[in-house]
């Protein structure tokens, strides 16, 4: 947090956001407050960049409209906002989200981490990690391709029919479609994991030397594999029927 | 690479898109603030954002929200 601006100042320009009197002078002052989020921001970019060698795509400072409507839908003074600085890591699978989240808890030691894939918000995915660094806060959200992909989608119905979507309390026509589609995603990647634990059951059981009570333990889960991914194939189909049965019902 | 963005949630479109390399952040977070103060002015609610990555394809992968419609968004699910 600036050192210039006190904690009072701060809620206070929260109290008038919230109101939707915004002067120049407001988001002059807005603007200084997220300028002294920089050096956070620099320190986990840096940190992601050069000790995990992955590329996250950097937000140094939430935008206005986020802010107000964020102060607008919860209890929460300005000073609290978690993730006024934050950035985004997009992996493949549930398996590279595991691994991307305990290397960011690797690196850094305070992080605390919010896994929203067991308790989703209003349908939304993901596992942020939130970094201290000396006194201000930085959000780091890891999503899976597939948590990704209803994030946006969600995120532009909110945009064009309101940001109440996002938040469970918008169109039902809109929102319960999206809900179903979260929960379809969560079976395809707990399915997806389970997917990958199998596979390299399988290739372990396949290096070593089998013996007839091996080879009978192969073919079992050789079998399981299958079951498994003949489940993900239909569990894909329901999701993508959900999705055209959303936009045929939004068109 | 920095993008300051102008969207319009309504119509779920980019207004103006401005890029700027990573020697230019100053410059790019004192145009973020021009950008805001000439719409308050106006009385033009538009969000205003400052993106940062490696490229456009790769600020086009996690942020699709932006450049994308509806239908655009949907086929790629």
């Amino acid at each position: 947090m600036a050192s210039e601006i006190s904690k009072t100042q701060i809620d206070r320009l929260g109290d008038r956001l919230k109101k939707g009197e915004i002067t120049d002078n407001d988001l002059r002052l807005l603007d200084e407050y997220r300028r002294s989020f920089s050096e956070a921001y620099e320190f986990v970019i840096v940190a992601i960049r050069n000790e995990l060698g992955l590329e996250p795509t950097g937000r140094p400072a939430k935008s206005t409209i986020s802010i107000s409507d964020k102060l607008l839908r919860e209890s929460i003074r300005l000073s609290q906002i978690q993730d006024v600085a934050g950035c985004r890591l997009v992996v493949s699978e549930i398996v590279d989200q595991n691994r991307a989240v305990e290397s960011l808890k690797g690196i850094f030691d305070n992080a605390n981490i919010v896994d929203r894939r067991e308790h989703p918000s209003h349908g939304y995915r993901a596992v942020h990690v939130i970094v201290r660094y000396r006194h201000t806060l930085v959000e780091i959200q890891v999503r899976t391709l597939l948590q990704q992909a209803w994030a946006e989608l969600s995120e532009k119905l909110s945009d064009i029919n309101g940001t109440a979507i996002k938040y469970g309390k918008g169109n039902k026509t809109i929102m319960e479609p999206l809900l179903q589609m979260s929960a379809e995603l969560a079976k395809e990647e707990a399915n997806e994991a389970e997917l990958t634990r199998l596979e390299a059951e399988v290739s372990v059981l396949l290096s070593a030397e089998s013996t007839e009570l091996q080879k009978q333990d192969i073919m079992n889960v050789q079998r399981e594999l299958k079951k498994l991914q003949q489940k993900q194939r239909s569990l894909r189909n329901t999701s993508l029927k959900i999705l055209r049965d959303t936009l045929e019902q939004i068109q | 690479m920095l993008f300051l963005i102008e969207y319009d949630r309504g119509k779920g479109e980019i207004v103006t898109l401005q890029r700027f390399d990573e020697s230019q952040r100053h410059r790019a977070e004192g145009t973020r603030l021009d950008l805001e103060l000439k719409l308050n002015g106006l009385g033009t609610e538009h969000e205003v954002v400052l993106l940062e990555a490696s490229s456009e394809n790769a600020l086009r992968r996690t942020h699709r929200r932006y450049f994308e419609n509806l239908s655009e968004l949907m086929k790629a699910s």
